[in-house]
């Protein structure tokens, strides 16, 4: 039971463990103190942003070899299809920066900080459909239920923050499809963990917080004053009871308060410098864009945020993709390089992560049919690239490869496990000693598994 | 930096008074906790050949006792992990010194009914005597007010009005708390409040959880829980017809509705999904909510390999399995609305109108007097003809879409085996649409969103003669699956080859309605009817002579379908067939208005079940029959081994479990902790009840009254334990923080559902109606398009906003803010545990949510009309304020008083939340400072607490 716990009434959003809770004192030495997670939702095309994969162009059209595809499971959507063929990417590849980073023409931007990036280009998962995979992103595991990656630091380490939540969330709708795969209020849900540790979405439009704002007629000198004549009541109550919960919820009200001074001022971006929009790109005086919320990430972290997870929709790109991506990669690639270069300028970089990558990967082959101009690409669980960039991540540096069909991989593999194993690494945390006791069973986020990627820590 | 974390680890909930260690409470936990996954019950993972959940001997309790005392030296236990603590170690000692006995688990012995001397309530003789062990005492009764707003809550989740408070403190009979009892147990209200709880359990939703999240329609199932307990169904009977109501002898149609309990799992209609993985997931989620909910078991965790703590094998977890594996579902699950099985579910008012209907029907049918046909044929003119006044106007003609039903028909002589009959389609191979064509001969439809994973394609099993006129015709029910499409050639329906059934959005495309392209030969007669005709219409619409014509062909030398023709030309004269055509046309349509629920249903031929590895979908291995864990008792000879037996199974006395696992479940209802604080595992992992005689006793009296539920409650609000005052004192907060020995009475937050209808009911806003379709009140604007992109909330208006929470449609993807705010179960999967916590965004929610900002201005015209101060307080309480509270709140008032004064815009603007009309009669500057007064007594931690 939660309650008649004095302790929460320092706490307030922070967290501690709680009695019968198990983690070890045992950690390692933090390289990262926060975390940014810019989730590409809907699963970005690895061929056409970032696997290089030049051998390709040979073999446009040409059946996909059985040696190659080796009997891996499909989606029902291409299941039945009779015919799988190549489909080289569209966009010119060229390499960059000192590292030498090969990255296609989409992501302009993104090239001039290659060097701060790390890719892993042999990420896998086992999941074949959104739901279940970015679930498995999220949370370790692919069905819902259990608790998000940014509830588990809420719960393990808490907000350095004494005014905002530990694990903020904030979505963005891509131009690339519109009627792109949904989210979901469980993807950042606390799970089985108490719901203080979920994620607080921050919105664009009205409140940023929900119910953050007093009703109309009423204004904060009221609020003020409202709060001080509720405390005392309270202070009877709990003279009378002794219940500690009573001064904890009095200490909430109070934060509550804060928070109607602390977000707003957080939202607003009226202080930042011309230079920085143009830093971001003209996206990000739009609220509610991706771009403006990186920008907001770069201030959550400024402000002791833990958890910052961004989601940008748009990336399901079964038919049309040249046209789509080009949308996504617009909306994405000048934000995320600011976002990289603001931290570094401010020096953040150094002990922030910052994350880049959906859920899975795309085919080699094409979804529909292959033109001159056009195609798709259905769900790949096999590979696909993601960037990590900060927090003592190696800059710099491309881990893994795939074969010369970005379809299987041929060394170092990393899964979603082994990702989330590094990402608490990075923090400090042992990812098999950060576990929540329920249904009988030491939960942790890795499950049982996880690899930490100790060749990618600087 | 990092926060030091904390370590702790929990030996015992509570402090051990008795000298003599035993091995259920004090070390099974230890054992099972650090050292079963190795030295336990899983056969795989088991490391060596010692196993600590069966009696060791002598010199192994010795070298146990050596190996977990040599701290961090080679060869210490546990091998992995923290090492034990000195107090765990020091219980181990004591147990070996006094013998180091083994027992069954606690929860597997069957409860014997403890003895009492009898007196007083037995729950308090349990409970005194723990405390007298501890040297504590009870604490006195609570006063009035606080007692009946206690139980008021605790039995309906809604407070007592003023005059129910008033009436209890004056009625001076010995009786007077047994009255409120019972006069609560009687109200609907009680119902609707033990429902939650296990809506909460049943993971009951009005979305399918997946992807698109798109609703489904369990409402009837969440009316039959509400019937059940305020009918005070026996819990044997609610569980058995839940768990296999559609097996008993002449199912009614409420037993079949009551399986809907294992129908509310979520279910994926995930494009590109393979049907087989979610096909397991769904028996899974049945076979552990069922486990958790009536057995308190984690047998879920043998999906995958045997159960590291408990005695449960994965084979025997697939044998449960295979009870639930055999219903007629499938693995793609419909994205919008319920998928099969499902049932019509009419409520009983509904039952009744269909009763009406028919009756009207069967009467009018007596009126029609359809004897003059002869007569009346001998008057038809040569070359007259006729067809009920059934077609569509020209326009956008068959715009059908896949929940219409319709009829395409027309005469074609096609000179070509390929061709289109009918098409509204897009350009594009296979793309979305529909159409009725020849290939190779055969007539073929095609209902296409996305081709494969999302279309129904069949045809014909014979091709038609070329060169010749044959009458089409297609129909469709709206049913979204292949079986309702029919194709008639010359007016009789054919056997059909189903290619592709897997249509699960609508495939309706804004394009023209196209005929003949691409068919070689003629088209004519053509028919489109928005509904779908019955074979004797079609057979009707097939004959191509006219009535005159068959008006000449003598009766007897007459084809079937032309006696039906000229039949129906003939009855279509008579005014009472067409008042009774009417009739049966709004029965029909009365009936597809009446809302389904989707329930279990057992295939004819059984599916066989096999044990999966590692719990993967595609990993089968040897198969596996229906049964139980042979921990448990067996079960009983001689009936069919179906879920039927299992339910039964479930409630038998002789089970160990189930009786336990309700009653405690109650328990933490009522005192926010269960007797057992891990309601939802009675295994080895879960914690040792905080008074085992006392959860026997109740486990055993509810099955001696005949698992009468309602009695089981008022045993519980009877007693003195529930009765006490809950004012602590700091030592006996520092002695038992938790207030597990009970000491106190319950003192706890309130559940999300309790605050916002408590709101309701004080500001005299909430309305009580009870059951039916959810309704979806105020929500902050955009949270779902936000999340999928144009798929919006749409608000409901008028009474919709003020019904009990419970009836709050629950969108798994994105359950209402309020709820989750305020530690709701998120409705995915089986929750039974309760959990509160105290956040920011809980007060946030409680000042400006415009629910409450509403309740707060109709609150405050209650207290400006009626009673002031002292009313609003007592609405939210059931006390009067004492002189300080009634100072300070006054103050409050005169502050905002004095503010709107100078500003009545704002006070006009604070007045007119919510859709309720404020009352015009009131000055907005004094009602807007009331309304922060109000505010500020709905926010006060006393009123969103129990105490």
């Amino acid at each position: 039971m939660m309650t008649r716990r004095n302790f929460l009434m320092n706490a307030a959003l922070a967290s501690l463990l709680k009695a019968g809770d198990s983690a070890d004192v045992t950690q390692f030495a933090p390289t990262a103190k926060r975390i940014i997670y810019l989730f590409q939702s809907g699963a970005p095309s690895q061929i056409d942003l970032f696997d290089y994969k030049p051998a390709l162009a040979a073999l446009r059209a040409k059946e996909l070899p059985d040696s190659i595809r080796q009997g891996q499971r499909l989606t029902g959507m291409t299941a039945t299809q009779t015919s799988f063929p190549v489909a080289p990417s569209l966009f010119r590849f060229a390499q960059h920066g000192q590292s030498g980073a090969w990255l296609s023409e989409l992501m302009p931007r993104t090239a001039q900080v290659v060097d701060s990036l790390c890719f892993i280009k042999s990420m896998n998962t086992e999941q074949i459909n959104h739901d279940p995979a970015v679930t498995f992103c999220q949370t370790g595991f692919q069905l819902a239920g259990r608790p998000s990656i940014g509830s588990w630091l809420a719960y393990g380490i808490g907000s350095e923050s004494n005014e905002l939540p530990a694990y903020v969330v904030m979505i963005s709708q891509g131009s690339g499809n519109r009627a792109d795969q949904p989210l979901y209020d469980r993807l950042w849900g606390s799970g089985f963990l108490p719901s203080k540790y979920q994620g607080v979405k921050f919105r664009a439009g009205g409140d940023p917080v929900l119910y953050l704002s007093n009703p109309p007629g009423v204004d904060s000198g009221m609020r003020r004053r409202y709060l001080d004549d509720l405390a005392q009541l309270n202070g009877i109550n709990l003279h009378e009871y002794n219940d500690p919960e009573i001064a904890a919820r009095v200490s909430q009200y109070e934060m509550a308060f804060k928070m109607q001074t602390s977000v707003p001022e957080l939202t607003d971006l009226s202080k930042e410098t011309a230079h920085t929009f143009d830093l971001y790109g003209p996206d990000a005086r739009e609220p509610g864009t991706f771009a403006a919320n990186c920008l907001l990430a770069r201030r959550l972290a400024e402000r002791g945020v833990r958890f910052i997870q961004l989601f940008h929709r748009g990336w399901d790109q079964h038919n049309n993709l040249p046209k789509q991506i080009r949308g996504q990669a617009q909306d994405t690639d000048q934000a995320s390089a600011a976002l990289i270069m603001d931290l570094n300028a401010r020096g953040l970089l150094k002990d922030t992560l910052v994350v880049w990558g959906g859920e899975f990967g795309r085919t080699v082959y094409s979804q529909g049919k292959l033109t001159a101009d056009d195609y798709g690409r259905d769900h790949h669980p096999r590979c696909f690239t993601i960037w990590m960039a900060g927090g003592g991540i190696k800059p710099g540096v491309t881990f893994g490869e795939t074969d010369d069909f970005s379809y299987n991989i041929v060394r170092d593999p990393v899964d979603v496990h082994d990702l989330h194993a590094t990402i608490l690494r990075t923090l400090g945390i042992d990812h098999t000693k950060l576990t929540f006791k329920f249904q009988g069973r030491h939960f942790r986020l890795t499950d049982v598994k996880g690899r930490i990627v100790s060749e990618i820590l600087a | 930096m990092l926060r030091r974390l904390h370590i702790t680890l929990l030996v015992c909930a509570l402090p051990i008074a008795a000298q003599t260690v035993e091995f259920n409470r004090d070390i099974r936990t230890i054992l099972s906790d650090r050292c079963y996954t190795c030295h336990g019950p899983s056969v795989s993972n088991r490391v060596s050949k010692l196993r600590l959940d069966i009696p060791a001997d002598e010199a192994t309790r010795k070298e146990i006792l050596r190996r977990i005392s040599l701290g961090d030296k080679p060869g210490h236990m546990p091998a992995t992990g923290p090492l034990l603590s000195q107090q765990q170690i020091e219980l181990i000692r004591r147990w070996i010194e006094q013998g180091g006995s083994w027992q069954k688990h606690w929860s597997l012995i069957p409860p014997v009914r403890p003895s009492f001397p009898g007196g007083a309530n037995p729950i308090d003789y349990f409970i005194r005597s723990r405390l007298t062990r501890e040297g504590l005492a009870p604490s006195p009764e609570a006063d009035g007010p606080t007692l009946i707003r206690r139980v008021t809550f605790g039995l309906t989740g809604l407070p007592p009005t003023p005059g129910e408070v008033d009436a209890f403190l004056n009625d001076r009979s010995p009786n007077a708390y047994e009255n409120v009892v019972d006069r609560l147990l009687a109200s609907p209200r009680y119902g609707e409040h033990m429902a939650i709880i296990w809506l909460d359990a049943a993971r009951y939703a009005d979305t399918n959880g997946y992807q698109t999240d798109g609703e489904r329609y369990m409402w009837r199932w969440r009316d039959w829980v509400i019937d059940a307990f305020n009918s005070n169904k026996p819990y044997d009977q609610f569980a058995i017809e839940q768990i296999a109501g559609d097996l008993l002898p002449n199912a009614t149609i409420d037993q079949r509705i009551a399986t809907g309990f294992n129908r509310n799992h979520r279910g994926n209609g995930e494009g590109g999904i393979v049907p087989a993985e979610y096909a397991v997931e769904y028996v899974v989620d049945r076979v552990d909510t069922t486990s958790t909910v009536f057995l308190g078991l984690t047998i879920g965790c043998a999906r995958c390999h045997d159960h590291k703590y408990d005695p449960i094998t994965q084979r025997e977890y697939y044998q449960l399995f295979a009870y639930f594996n055999n219903i007629p579902e499938r693995g793609n699950a419909q994205k919008y609305g319920n998928s099969p099985p499902m049932i019509k579910a009419p409520t009983r008012a509904q039952q009744a109108e269909v009763q009406r209907l028919d009756q009207t029907i069967a009467d009018s049918e007596k009126k029609v007097v359809a004897t003059g046909q002869s007569k009346w044929e001998s008057k038809i003119a040569p070359g007259t003809d006729w067809f009920r006044q059934r077609q569509l106007d020209a326009g956008n003609i068959g715009d059908f879409g896949f929940l219409d039903k319709f009829t395409l028909a027309a005469r074609i002589n096609a000179s070509s085996p390929d061709g289109s009959i009918f098409s509204r389609m897009k350009d594009e191979s296979e793309g979305p649409g529909y159409q009725v064509i020849l290939k190779g001969g055969k007539v073929q439809v095609n209902l296409v969103l996305r081709w494969l994973d999302d279309a129904i394609r069949v045809e014909t099993s014979d091709a038609i003669e070329l060169n010749y006129p044959h009458h089409v015709a297609v129909t469709w029910d709206g049913s979204r699956f292949a079986d309702g499409l029919k194709i008639y050639v010359d007016g009789i329906s054919r056997p059909l080859k189903i290619n592709v059934d897997e249509m699960n959005q609508d495939f309706a495309v804004n394009v023209p309605l196209r005929i003949g392209v691409g068919l070689k030969g003629t088209i004519s007669e053509v028919h489109v009817y928005k509904t779908d005709l019955p074979a004797d219409e079609i057979a009707v619409l097939a004959t191509p002579e006219n009535i005159g014509q068959i008006a000449a062909i003598g009766p007897v030398h007459r084809s079937a379908a032309q006696s039906a023709k000229i039949r129906l030309a003939y009855l279509d004269t008579i005014p009472e067939w067409r008042i009774l055509g009417d009739l049966c046309e709004q029965r029909a349509r009365f009936y597809d208005s009446i809302q389904t629920v989707m329930v279990m249903q057992e295939l004819s031929t059984p599916r066989e079940t096999f044990l999966l590895r590692r719990g993967a979908y595609d990993h089968p291995s040897d198969r596996v029959d229906r049964g139980v864990p042979a921990v448990l008792p067996p079960l009983p000879n001689g009936d069919a081994n179906n879920r039927l037996a299992l339910a039964r199974w479930i409630v038998d006395p002789a089970n160990p479990l189930t009786a336990r696992v309700a009653v405690n479940r109650y328990w933490q209802m009522y005192f926010g902790t269960g007797i057992v604080k891990t309601v939802e595992d009675f295994g080895s992992q879960g914690e040792w009840p905080s008074n085992p005689e006392l959860l026997d006793w109740l486990a055993t009296e509810f099955v001696r009254t005949g698992w009468n539920v309602k009695a089981l409650q008022k045993t519980i609000v009877m007693s003195a334990a529930y009765r006490q005052s809950s004012k602590a004192t700091p030592e006996l907060l520092q002695r038992d923080p938790e207030n597990r020995l009970i000491a106190l009475g319950p003192r706890f937050r309130l559940p999300a559902e309790a605050i916002r209808d408590q709101a309701l009911a004080v500001s005299g806003l909430l309305v009580e109606r009870l059951g039916g379709p959810s309704v979806k009140p105020y929500q902050p604007a955009g949270l779902w398009e936000e999340l999928s992109g144009g798929k919006g909330y749409r608000q409901d208006h008028g009474e919709a906003l003020y019904r009990r929470s419970l009836y709050t449609f629950w969108k798994r993807a994105s359950p209402p803010p309020m709820m989750a705010n305020f530690d709701s179960a998120g409705r995915e999967a089986c929750t039974v545990r309760e959990t509160r916590t105290n956040t920011p965004l809980q007060a946030l929610d409680l000042m400006n949510d415009v629910t409450f900002v509403e309740a707060s201005r109709a609150l405050a015209q209650r207290m400006m009309k009626q009673g002031g101060i002292d009313l609003g307080f007592r609405l939210a309480t059931s006390r009067l304020p004492t002189e300080r509270e009634r100072s300070i709140l006054l103050d409050l008032y005169r502050y905002n008083l004095d503010r709107y004064q100078t500003n009545p815009e704002a006070a006009l603007k604070l007045v007119s939340q919510g859709e309720s009309p404020r009352d015009a009669s009131l000055n907005p500057n004094e009602l807007a400072a009331w309304t922060l007064v109000a505010s500020a007594i709905l926010n006060l931690d006393e009123t969103v607490t129990l105490q």
